[in-house]
This record gives C-alpha cells, structure tokens and sequence, in this order.
C-alpha cells in the first residue's frame, strides 16, 4: 500500500516470529496442563496442534514475509469502517457485539470457546500487523497500553462473567454461590503477603521489561504554534476527547465528568439491593449489570478503542488499515437543529429571537429529562420506581438519561450531522 | 480485729444491707412489713433477690462489730422511704446516730445519705432506691377528676408535697436594662483599640498568631506584586504586516503564526472582501489549527474543527468563529495588527471598522 520498504518489512517479520513463538508457547502450556493436570488428552492435542500452527507462522515470518490479511479483506475492513459511517457501524457493532456476548454468556464463557476468540483474536491482531498504518498504530509506544487494556478487560470480563454464570447455575439448583463455599479463612502471613508479594515481583519486571524495550514516546519540544496532527489524548482520556467533539466544553469538560464522578459515587445510596454482595452473580443483577457494562464497556472503552485506531489527523475517521492523510477530505458541514427546522422542514429563514428560533430543541430537551422519567416509572420502571422510592429512581433515572444524552448525540452527528440541539452562541450556551 | 475490719470493707454494700434487713427480719417485723409493702415494690424486691443468694455468710459477720451499723443502713432506706420516716424512726433510728459517732468503721457511711457509701455495688441499689422514689413520685393522677380523689385520700403525705407543688411557680422575669445607643462612648472605643492591641500583642500566641498573619499578609501582597513583572519579555502587542497590496484576494498568510499567533487573511465576509487579522486559537479547546490550502479550510487536530477562510467554523465541536484582532493602516501606509484588541463575530463586532481593513 505504501510501497516496499524494507526497514518496515524487517521490523515487522521479526517481531511477528517472536510473536508468533509466543502464541505457539501459550498453546503448548495451555496444551501440557490440560494433559498432565485435567487429563483431558483431546483438547491437549488440539491445542497443541494450534501451537505447531503458530510455529509455523513464526517461521514464514522469520523468514521475511510474514502473512498478511488479504488485500480484498482489508479494503473491505477500511470502507466498512471510515468516515462517519464508519463511526456509526463501529459503535452501534460494538454495542450489537456486547450484547450477544451478554444473551449468549453461558455459551461464551466456556473455556474451551473463550480460548478459542483468545487465539482468534491474537491472530487477527497479527495478521493486520503487515499492514503499515495498523503496525504504525499499534506499535506506537503511546498505543501499546490500549492493546494491553483491550485483551487484558477482555479476560477479566470474562473472569467475572464465568464464575457470574457458575454462580447463577448454583443459585438456580438452591446451591450457596461459590464465594460461600470457599470463605475459608486465610492467614495474612504468610499467604496473602507472599501472594502479595509475588505480584509485586511480576509486575516490576513487567515495567522494567516495558522500560527497556519500548521508548518512550517523547515528542518535540512544545510549540504554540505547531499541534500535533493528530494530537490525541493520553489513552484513558480519549473517551473524554471524543466526547468534546459532540458536546461544547463546558458540557463536555465539566458538566458531564462531573456527573460521572457523581453518579459512580452515587451509586451505593441509589442501589440498595444486598444481592451480589461478596459474589458475582447476573442473574440476580441483571439491570445494575448491564448499565455499568454500558457505561463502563460502551461509553468508555469502546471510546477509547475508537480513538486509538479509527481517529487519525484533523481528528477524521479513517478505516483501521487507512493511511493517516492529513489532505482526506470529509463532508462535515454541521447544522444545527434549529436551522434543519425552520429552513429545510418549514422553508423559511430563521427567527430572530432566540427563544423563537430554538424552542423546538429546548422543548425536545426538557421532554427528555423532565417527561420521560414519570413516563418510565409507569411503564418500564414501574418495579424500580415502587422499590426505590421517587427521590432514589429520579437520581437513578436522571444519571441514565445523561449517560444516554451521549450516543444519541453521538449517532444524530455522525448520521445527520446534527451540531447543537439548542444553540446559543450568544450566550456561549449550546447543547 | 484488723483482718475483721478488711474483711468488712470487703464486703458490698448490698450485702451489708441484705445482712441489715436479715436482721431487720429477725428482730423486727414490723419493718419486714413496711419493705413488703407498696412503696418501693421494686427496690425490695431486687434488694430480696440480692440478700438470697447471699444471706448466710455476711450474717455471721455483721452481729459482732454491726450491732450499731445495723440501724445506719436502716436509715438509708428510711430517708429513701420519706412517708414511712416516723414509724422508723420510732423503732430503730433512735440508737444509730450515736452509735455511728462510736464506730469507726460505719463512721463513714451513716448520716449523708447517698453520698457516703462510695462503692460501686452500692448504686444499683441507692439508685433502685432513688428511682422507686421517683417512680413514687410520677405515678400522679392522669386525668382531674383522679387527681381530685387521690388527694384527699392522703393527707398525710401532703405535708411533703407542698415544696414539689412549689417548683412550678416561674420565677419573676428579670428586668431589661435599659437600651444603650451605640457608638455613643468614644472613650470606650479607645480602649477597645487597646484591647485589641492586647490580644494581639499581649501573649505569646497572640504574638505568635500576629506576626503569622502579618507575613501571610506580606507574601500576599509579593504575590500580588509578581504578577506585574516590571519587564515583560514578549512580543508586542502592536506589529506591521506589511502593505494591502501584499494580501490579494483569498490569501491566507501563515508566517506570523509562529511568532504572533495570527493569520493575515483577505476573505470576503458580508459580501466584503476585506483583509483581518485572524487569531490562531480554536475557539473550542485553544488549540493551533493548520491552514489547508488544497481544503481551503483551518482544520484544528485536536477535536477537529473547521473553518472556512474568513474564520466562520462550519464543521467540528468549534462553537463560535475564530477571533479577530484589531487592524489598520499605519501612518507609513502598512497594516498593524494590534492584538490587545479583539473581535468576536458571534456578538457582533466584526462590523467594528477597527476589525478589518477593506481591500
């Protein structure tokens, strides 16, 4: 795509043999303690086929031309998912993905097809690495956590929801959850402080192995003049950058982080109910579940995984194996709700006056978080809102119909280019 | 007669009055009677269920050295049992005062009546005493009509009720001083000042607290101070750009930006062509856009807002048009930018000639 360049080939096809080894090592452990300790010798011989697969791989890449993803497939991947469309598909797909895996858990958690996606992914991950503008994305020192943050909160979601769904099995036959069975006590010293301390040891020698082997992502010395394109976040704010591309500043930057951190402190006066307490269970916490997931999984790191791979210069969209052009010209001209109103609905210039011109968004808004709530306490809520109480489910309900305001916002700008609902410039007031 | 002494002390107080009431029971049952009998049902009866346990062994021990004590703990219940004072005392608190003054060892305990026993295993039953008392007290009539006929009822006990029926009677309300006009007493101002002057000087924490505030106050005002620096080592505000002809139509001049932060741009706004001084600042997060001749566009990285060529935003989160800085023509016929002075398009004021200079 770029044309050859062998200092970039060579980088990749050593790193892939390497990577490659490590996957085939991965297997073969996982293969040898299903053997010797599970006496499961079936799977022991498929993974451990899986392994001598992967020895392979790393030998083709060791030897200079590591496979790649097909070019069709990787074109098709770039035109489903640049632009704003693509933004679209990325999100609302990653939200569709989330929820099979939540509907189909029991079938998901399963070892033998958790470690299955497990390798599926990792080779995936690796078959995109010859492309340059994907390796130029991941093996950017700056990126390198993300991709560590992506499988490592895939394996600990799977943790949690694997022993949930045990849990749930145990509650169903009229069984204690598992917590319950093990609560034998343990002493401090010496098994908790040597556990402790074995951590400790790891993850040392992981940030000195980090240290050594990736630079650190200095930059030139700072200039007024001269931002970085594209000048991303530090990786755990990029979902607070994305958000201030929809909402103004003072939304986006102060309003909306503060009910964040509101709400999550909020949360053990809002949820009351004692169960779930000291074990993992779904079944029993099927909406507190879920709605953390949406925020925490959706809102946060989707975002994140969005603005790592799918945000390139001038902040445009480009498609996962999409060179970075800083010229890609995108079709973004913003309209406010207001002028979609009067000019193209009722084919007029628009008011005046302020309150005249944006009564439909202002209406809309205080719709949304004044109607709705008693609307949902009589229909969907109406469980909730006899537990909660109307002080508790009004605070419940106002924190979700603002964690919500974001992806509507989010899906009206890249579809129909919606810039403000109610826009007050003169007021510096848009939302 | 030591050992017996210490083994007297030991003893608790509430085995010395089970011992006393064995006695009590013994010789007299008149005041067995009077203990039974309604007053203070509740003390009596823990003070019964006290003595049961342990009747045997202090009772051997007190006849020898208590044959004076005995009464004193008698007069404990005595005075506690107000009504039935005389017929106690017609009985048996004749002797105890004087026998109190003899012994050495019941010396401490006879006459002051809660006070005197000091051990703790004493005051579950004083106060078991004190509470029947109370209980005595309160358990008055609910209504009128009860009231009216318990009084007559008892007429001897009115002799003491008079001083509880003595208490609710309000006290006269003392008299207001007369009202003093403010600020009418210089010569107490003055001393005032000195008082003050006294607290803050007078002790060592005043002086301590005093010179904390005066260098608290001292640095605040050297911070105040830093920051109006008598040298300021930045570019001044006022610069020339060089001459109107230098800026055709739909330039975009990008070399000030470095070093002024601006863009020199002949755009048409209004259906004017004029030439202005463009600010370098996104108007959403203050971040440097870059000019894209090919997009005819500045295009912010950070959140990627865009503006057309005469700084009205049009795509991206950007909420208002860039900013415009002051611009005119010199004396020597060149344009200056003056940016201690700007304009903003969403309140109006790129209307301002002082905004632009029409080309």
């Amino acid at each position: 795509m770029h044309g050859y360049d062998p200092a970039f080939e060579k980088a990749v096809a050593e790193f892939l043999g390497i990577y490659y080894l490590g996957l085939a090592a991965l297997n073969a452990g996982a293969a040898y303690w299903l053997w010797q300790k599970l006496h499961k010798v079936r799977d022991a011989v498929v993974w451990l086929a899986v392994a001598l697969g992967f020895v392979v791989l790393a030998a083709v890449s060791m030897g200079g031309a590591p496979w790649g993803l097909p070019h069709g497939l990787r074109e098709l991947l770039n035109t489903i998912f640049t632009g704003n469309r693509g933004a679209v598909i990325f999100t609302l797909g990653s939200f569709a993905l989330l929820v099979i895996l939540f509907r189909f858990r029991r079938f998901f958690v399963r070892p033998r097809v958790a470690w299955t996606i497990l390798n599926l992914s990792l080779l995936y991950l690796g078959l995109s690495m010859t492309s340059r503008p994907f390796w130029e994305i991941v093996a950017k020192p700056d990126n390198v956590p993300i991709v560590a943050l992506a499988f490592l909160l895939g394996f600990f979601t799977w943790l949690a929801t694997y022993k949930a769904v045990q849990n749930d099995e145990r509650i169903k036959q009229g069984l204690p959850p598992l917590e319950k069975e093990d609560s034998e006590k343990v002493l401090v010293w010496p098994d908790l402080v040597y556990t402790e301390l074995i951590c400790m040891l790891a993850l040392t020698a992981v940030l000195l192995f980090w240290a050594i082997f990736i630079k650190a992502p200095l930059e030139q010395p700072a200039n007024r003049a001269d931002t970085p394109n594209p000048s991303k976040a530090p990786w755990y704010f990029l979902g607070l950058q994305e958000m201030l591309v929809y909402y103004d500043p003072w939304m986006a930057g102060v309003v909306l982080p503060t009910f964040i951190i509101l709400g999550l402190m909020a949360i053990p006066y809002i949820d009351f109910n004692k169960k779930g307490n000291g074990y993992y269970t779904i079944e029993e916490r099927k909406f507190a579940y879920s709605m953390f997931q949406i925020g925490f999984l959706q809102l946060w790191v989707v975002l994140i995984i969005l603005g790592t791979f799918l945000r390139g210069p001038n902040w445009n969209f480009f498609g996962p194996y999409e060179p970075w052009d800083a010229h890609k010209v995108l079709v973004l001209n913003n309209v406010n709700l207001s002028e979609y109103f009067w000019i193209d609905l009722m084919g007029m210039s628009v008011p005046e006056g302020i309150l005249a011109r944006e009564w439909l968004g202002i209406v809309l808004l205080i719709a949304y978080l004044f109607l709705l709530p008693p609307i949902l306490a009589a229909t969907i809520f109406r469980q909730f809102f006899i537990k909660m109480g109307f002080i508790r489910y009004m605070i419940m309900i106002q924190l979700l119909l603002w964690m919500l305001l974001l992806p509507i916002k989010m899906v009206l700008r890249w579809t129909i280019n919606l810039k403000y609902i109610i826009a007050i410039p003169e007021w510096f007031f848009n939302f | 007669m030591a050992a017996e002494e210490k083994k007297k002390k030991k003893m608790s107080v509430a085995e010395i009055l089970a011992a006393c009431r064995k006695l009590d029971s013994k010789g007299d049952t008149a005041s067995q009677a009077e203990q039974s009998s309604g007053k203070d049902q509740a003390a009596a009866s823990s003070a019964k269920q006290d003595s049961a346990s342990e009747e045997s062994k202090p009772a051997t021990k007190i006849p020898k050295p208590g044959s004076g004590k005995r009464p004193s703990v008698q007069e404990i219940l005595a005075m506690a049992r107000a009504e039935k004072q005389k017929k106690a005392a017609a009985s048996t608190s004749a002797p105890p005062q004087p026998s109190a003054a003899k012994k050495p060892v019941a010396a401490t305990k006879p006459t002051p009546k809660p006070q005197a026993p000091a051990p703790a295993a004493e005051k579950p039953h004083s106060s078991n005493i004190l509470a029947a008392e109370e209980v005595e007290r309160k358990r008055g009539p609910v209504s009128k009509s009860a009231l009216e006929a318990k009084t007559p009822a008892k007429p001897s006990p009115t002799e003491k009720k008079p001083a509880a029926k003595a208490k609710p009677v309000v006290p006269p309300r003392p008299t207001r001083p007369p009202f003093t006009k403010p600020g009418k007493k210089p010569d107490q101002q003055r001393r005032g000042f000195l008082a003050v002057l006294g607290v803050m000087l007078g002790t060592p924490l005043g002086v301590g607290f005093t010179s904390l505030a005066t260098t608290m106050g001292l640095w605040t005002l050297g911070t105040l101070r830093f920051m109006f620096p008598n040298v300021r080592i930045e570019p001044p505000s006022k610069f020339k750009v060089g001459f109107p002809s230098d800026y055709p139509p739909g330039y975009v001049e990008t070399k000030f930006k470095t070093q002024y932060a601006v863009w020199i741009v002949n755009a048409e706004y209004n259906g004017q062509q004029q030439i202005a001084a463009l600010s370098t600042v996104c108007t959403h997060l203050g971040c440097t856009p870059n000019w894209l001749e090919a997009e005819q566009k500045f295009k912010c990285p950070c959140h990627g807002s865009g503006f057309y060529i005469n700084g009205i935003n049009f795509e991206g989160p950007a909420p208002r048009p860039l900013e415009r800085y002051a611009i005119r023509i010199a004396e020597d016929g060149q344009l200056e930018v003056d940016k201690s002075r700007k304009f903003q398009e969403e309140k109006g004021q790129w209307n301002d000639p002082d905004s632009f200079v029409p080309a």
